[in-house]
């Protein structure tokens, strides 16, 4: 599903990965962990296609990121969803607008689109919510709008960036939940964070990262 | 549909929250598009008195009165060779002194006491209407006088060359200007688009995120400046309008230009729409120019 091979990213003469080297299979959940630096974000970014590697090769559903051409990052991007700390939501839409627009980009019909934004709302329980504009959602509502967007296209892979960073431990329990249903419907899911609760509460394989190096990769941790 | 709905959607929403922005980028186009207006609009107008003068370009070849019939025929068999020719009449002495009375009835005692008729006979010949008019004129005008019986060749084609003239420096004027306005109104266009682009740039951000193309996020911005475009083309043409409209009252009150009021038009309707179009493609090239622009710096 994902493989990256001595993968090594430098900005500005800073190094964000160094040589790292990675598997992920199909229906996984991969924790990635590590203090502020350690490189999390731009791994995601690496296999989300945001960003090039300086060296190495990563390989996404068997397309090679760094071969693409700009032109094919956007259909690339329509197989994965991407969660982030701070939502990325248009705040003057609605909840149902937001959530929709991916379907709008990939052009679906009126009525696919209705079903799948409704199915989406629902998983997330923010139905009740679809006409009410995202600026005036809490933290944690905006999230699962954030979620619903990145699932309503039914990806292959979802990766999450700290998508608990500005919520409580109550909303970083129900967050995590949805995580954990996403995945165990075959949904493969990487998600970064330093957040301990995230950790224990998903159980599953963790990766640790520290100054662009490979610590740890274990399956599950006690 | 969606899709094409949800663009132009953005597109309006786009011109409506950058409504200062907007306003600015139309009124600075629709003064730049107006200003090349001007000179399309005296081109347009000279080019129109000089076609009809020179569709009403006359030779009149005045004969000798010691002429032989053969002279005379065979200058009437030259005249009929002569392709550049629509038509050509005859006039005797006596239909020439007839012709003066019944035009100058109060001036025929100017003839009077100088005996027999003065009046020369003469052919007066018509050119065909043709772009290049004013040069066959001298051409034939040469060829005549050589003629024997031939005593004198008038035409008035010096002025009709002068205002050909001005036409064509108009011509290359108003091609001049108009690059140089229409570069103007791109960059104009470009600058408003580009400042609705930074003010979006979040937004563009998560619909790239999301997996949206170039091609779709780049679409409201190019109809936003087509929309600018065409409107500031729109106005130009009221601002042009509104000023053909008093040149033309005040020419009415100018006796040395009299006649002139009535031959001088504003542009056809299809120039109209042309000049709208125009406004249209240029804002469109001024969006492609930034939107293109600022994406290909951020891929």
């Amino acid at each position: 599903m994902i493989q990256l091979f001595h993968v090594t990213k430098h900005y500005e003469g800073c190094i964000a990965l160094s040589d790292l080297t990675l598997r992920v299979e199909k229906g996984e959940c991969v924790l990635i962990t590590g203090p502020s630096g350690a490189g999390k974000t731009t791994l995601l970014k690496l296999i989300f296609g945001a960003e090039f590697p300086d060296d190495g090769q990563i390989l996404v559903q068997n397309r090679n990121i760094a071969r693409l051409r700009s032109t094919d990052i956007p259909f690339l991007r329509r197989t994965m969803g991407f969660v982030l700390q701070d939502f990325k939501l248009l705040p003057h839409k609605t909840v149902y607008e937001n959530v929709e627009l991916p379907l709008i980009i990939r052009g679906l019909s009126s009525f696919d689109a209705k079903r799948k934004v409704s199915e989406s709302l629902r998983a997330v329980g923010m139905d009740h919510k679809r006409a009410t504009n995202t600026s005036v959602l809490s933290a944690g509502e905006q999230q699962r709008v954030c979620i619903a967007r990145a699932v309503v296209n039914s990806p292959i892979i979802l990766l999450a960036d700290e998508p608990t960073g500005n919520l409580d431990p109550e909303l970083t329990y129900e967050i995590t939940e949805l995580f954990k249903a996403i995945n165990a419907r075959g949904t493969t899911v990487m998600l970064a964070t330093h957040n301990r609760q995230v950790v224990e509460q998903i159980n599953g394989r963790m990766i640790k990262l520290d100054c662009g190096r490979l610590l740890t990769d274990q399956g599950t941790i006690s | 549909m969606k899709r094409l709905m949800y663009l132009l959607r953005e597109a309006m929403r786009g011109l409506r929250i950058n409504r200062a922005n907007t306003i600015i980028g139309i009124i600075t186009t629709a003064f730049t598009i107006a200003s090349f207006g001007v000179f399309l609009l005296l081109y347009h107008n000279v080019r129109t008195i000089t076609g009809s003068l020179q569709d009403q370009i006359q030779v009149i070849i005045y004969l000798d009165d010691a002429i032989t019939n053969q002279d005379k025929s065979a200058l009437e068999l030259a005249l009929k060779k002569e392709t550049h020719i629509e038509s050509h009449t005859f006039l005797s002495k006596e239909e020439a002194l007839q012709d003066f009375h019944q035009q100058f009835p109060e001036e025929a005692y100017l003839l009077e006491g100088i005996g027999d008729n003065p009046l020369p006979a003469s052919f007066i010949v018509t050119i065909a209407p043709a772009p290049q008019a004013s040069s066959h004129v001298s051409t034939l005008a040469t060829q005549v006088k050589t003629l024997s019986g031939v005593e004198h060749v008038r035409y008035s084609q010096d002025w009709v060359e002068r205002v050909t003239l001005f036409s064509s420096y108009l011509e290359i004027g108003a091609l001049s200007v108009g690059i140089i306005l229409s570069l103007a109104s791109v960059t104009i266009i470009s600058n408003t688009v580009r400042l609705a682009f930074l003010a979006r740039r979040e937004e563009i951000e998560i619909l790239r995120l999301i997996g949206a193309t170039g091609t779709f996020i780049a679409i409201p911005y190019l109809i936003e400046g087509a929309v600018l475009g065409a409107l500031g083309g729109g106005l130009s043409l009221g601002l042009l309008r509104g000023g053909f409209e008093i040149v033309r009252d005040n020419i009415r009150d100018l006796s040395w230009v009299g006649g002139v009021q009535a031959s001088i038009n504003f542009f056809p309707i299809q120039m109209s729409v042309m000049l709208v179009m125009a406004g249209l493609i240029l804002g469109c090239a001024g969006s492609a120019l930034s939107v293109y622009g600022w994406m290909k710096i951020r891929t």
